[in-house]
């Protein structure tokens, strides 16, 4: 399911350029903010500051919360990161806009000195929730890309269809028939 | 004459330039129809489809690779704005693979509008009836029978009764269907009569080859005899292209969906200014309605039914109004279409089981344009005009009217700010709804326009027998030539005219 193609690099640029203007306006300095990422091996688009923000907001958007959240979350993220591998350069490019821009959220949208990946969960969500119902259409995009993304991933696996109660595809068996590669 | 086949390049991708007589760009409703009749007649036909050939196992029911594989990029297409999700196939059998199954033929009303308004005067109510019955023939077309009616369709069909608003249980194309339900990415047991099924078979043993994982990128030479195209091979999952290769037609003929076609007619600098204008998407808008008891709405026929109360034809605009049509799709898709975010998510879908779903469908003005982007990719602009957002607005609350009528506790129109409705007061928040850009989840299934027909070049990009203003012997059989909404629904339409296209080509040659 493609979220990216979703995100049209005219609007991306057109963002990416007011936001990187803003935080060079701010001093390098706001750069800093972000910190340093550890290294995530495996990857085949993203780095590891892009990678980190795409987890943070898997973890934002989606119904998921305790020991497992952090293990499904990255399962999702390198799964978008491998769809990424299929896509043109042009959405790849407007994606990592998309998530530079996500991390920088709370300094140019709420003028805090934190970025995304470091609000603790429960800010990271409100303020997640803030781009959704955000004024601003391209935060609405961002957020809706997003949202379709890991939606799609996450609703497809037979392990979460019992919490919904929808008992799988009819004509392939159980889910965990279904789940059986 | 001997039969043709069907062939994924992606297996063998390095292929010999070769020379046809007939060229093909699209594989769904009619680009197998014009294969179908031009084989028939002893034409040498090849067809080029970027999707790949899908059916029986390959149709997982699974939402992640169906719609990644069976819709146009990735079905991640949208307007410039974000504002709406374009929706088309790009598999063997066009969107009729991935549609809903619903057979609403151009009615004569629509046909005498494009008569008197556009000038198109071979395309008489008449003229065009035994193409109107054949397409019937070839969906094998039957009324969902009252059986098929599943508990969400029954739903807005009651509540449509209760306030007294018309609709009806719509013609389809299934024959032997299950109720597997998940129509909108593929049937699996080729219950659906599309041209995957129908005219592709008839075409192959009539002696047209199809070539999947083909992408047609250039027309040149579009005014000698023989036209060259440039086709890329596409690897097995359709992703990028690894090879290419050269294909010299005396004919060229575009079916690839009205944004396809177009969109290859830009590429390749075909046509007149004309061309890329007046595009038709037909916006819809999902409304979600919620019940204490179950409904079950994945299972059985997604769309049976329609309320038709608000539809009508309009002197100067032709199809107008709007209409309610049940829809439901897999959890990934429902859920996406919900404005939730973290333990909201998993709350609204715990009713997935007892919701029902519609689509509140507007048939519009051409106002919208085909593009190109730097890259040279498709760029869809499309002025989201004020009656449409009224239309859209008043459908929506015929759709909740209707549910609360039927005993929904609550019905969602899922704006970014989702408008919840629980009883007839709160009917007034619809008319609130601004429908800003990526504030509303709409989706366009039904694509016209972008070449226009029109009996002048100075009004059209091709003349009503479907040849591009310009070229020679490059013509389109799709949507894409129609100056209005055809329909609600456009395989029915699109299967008529691109068999009475391909008859006058014959006639003519």
């Amino acid at each position: 399911m493609d979220a990216f193609a979703f995100l049209r690099r005219r609007t991306f640029l057109k963002l990416g350029i007011a936001g990187v203007a803003g935080l060079g306006a701010a001093g390098g300095g706001l750069l800093a903010l972000r910190g340093s990422a550890s290294a995530v091996s495996g990857l085949g688009v993203l780095d590891a500051h892009r990678f980190r923000t795409l987890l943070a907001v898997a973890e934002a958007q989606l119904p998921v919360d305790g020991a497992s959240a952090a293990a499904v979350c990255d399962r999702l993220a390198r799964l978008f990161d491998g769809f990424l591998q299929g896509e043109p350069e042009e959405n790849v490019a407007d994606l990592k806009t998309a998530l530079l821009l996500v991390e920088y959220g709370p300094v140019i949208f709420e003028r805090r000195l934190t970025t995304f990946s470091h609000l603790a969960a429960d800010e990271r969500r409100r303020h997640w929730r803030g781009w959704m119902e955000s004024d601003l259409a391209v935060r609405r995009q961002v957020s809706l890309a997003f949202r379709k993304f890991f939606h799609a991933v996450f609703f497809d696996d037979p392990a979460v269809w019992p919490q919904i109660g929808y008992p799988g595809p009819s004509l392939w068996g159980t889910p965990e028939e279904a789940a059986t590669p | 004459m001997s039969a043709g086949a069907i062939l994924d390049l992606s297996l063998d991708p390095r292929q010999r330039d070769r020379t046809v007589d007939v060229l093909v760009v699209g594989s769904g409703c009619a680009g197998a129809t014009a294969a179908r009749a031009l084989a028939r007649a002893g034409r040498e036909v090849l067809v080029l489809e970027e999707g790949g050939d899908f059916t029986g196992e390959k149709l997982t029911q699974r939402d992640g690779r169906m719609y990644d594989q069976l819709y146009m990029d990735r079905s991640g297409r949208m307007t410039s704005d974000l504002s709406m999700s374009v929706l088309h196939g790009r598999v063997l059998g066009g969107s009729a693979v991935i549609n809903a199954s619903d057979v609403v033929p151009v009615s004569d009303e629509v046909l005498r509008f494009w008569q008197k308004k556009h000038g198109l005067t071979d395309y008489g109510p008449e003229t065009l009836e035994p193409y109107r019955q054949r397409a019937l023939a070839d969906l094998r077309a039957t009324r969902i029978s009252d059986d098929q009616v599943n508990r969400a369709n029954r739903l807005l069909m009651e509540g449509a009764a209760s306030v007294g608003a018309k609709g009806e249980v719509m013609l389809n194309n299934r024959v032997g269907c299950r109720g597997l339900g998940t129509c909108l990415i593929g049937c699996p047991i080729g219950a659906k009569q599309n041209p995957r099924w129908v005219a592709i078979p008839e075409a192959v043993e009539a002696g047209a080859t199809f070539l999947c994982r083909a992408r047609a990128v250039r027309i040149d030479d579009a005014t000698a005899e023989l036209k060259r195209v440039s086709v890329r091979v596409l690897d097995p999952d359709g992703y990028h292209e690894v090879d290419g290769f050269t294909v010299r037609a005396r004919l060229v003929i575009l079916a690839a969906n009205a944004i396809g076609s177009t969109h290859l007619a830009l590429r390749s600098g075909l046509g007149n200014a004309q061309v890329g204008r007046h595009l038709s998407l037909q916006p819809q808008l999902g409304v979600v309605a919620r019940f204490n008891e179950e409904v079950i709405p994945y299972r059985g026929i997604p769309q049976a039914f329609a309320v038709t109360e608000g539809e009508r034809f309009d002197d100067e605009r032709g199809l107008w109004g709007y209409r309610v049509e049940a829809i439901m799709g897999t959890p990934g898709i429902i859920s996406a279409l919900l404005p939730r975010v973290g333990p909201d998510v998993m709350t609204a879908m715990a009713a997935y089981n007892r919701i029902a779903a519609s689509l509140v469908l507007v048939p519009d003005e051409p106002s919208g344009t085909v593009g190109l982007t730097k890259a040279g990719r498709v760029r869809i602009d499309y002025q989201h005009k004020d009656n449409h957002k009224e239309r859209l607005r008043e459908g929506a609350k015929l759709a909740a009217r209707c549910y609360l009528a039927a005993g929904a506790y609550e019905v969602e129109i899922p704006t970014n700010r989702p408008v919840f409705v629980k009883s007839e007061r709160d009917l007034a928040l619809i008319d609130a709804i601004p429908f800003e850009p990526c504030s509303a989840p709409l989706m366009s299934a039904h694509q016209q326009g972008g070449l226009r027909m029109a009996p002048s070049e100075a009004d059209g990009a091709c003349a009503p027998n479907g040849l591009l203003y310009g070229t020679r012997d490059v013509y389109c059989f799709d949507s894409a030539l129609y100056p209005s909404s055809s329909s609600s629904h456009t395989q029915a339409p699109i299967l008529a005219t691109a068999q009475f296209l391909s008859e006058r080509l014959l006639a003519k040659s």
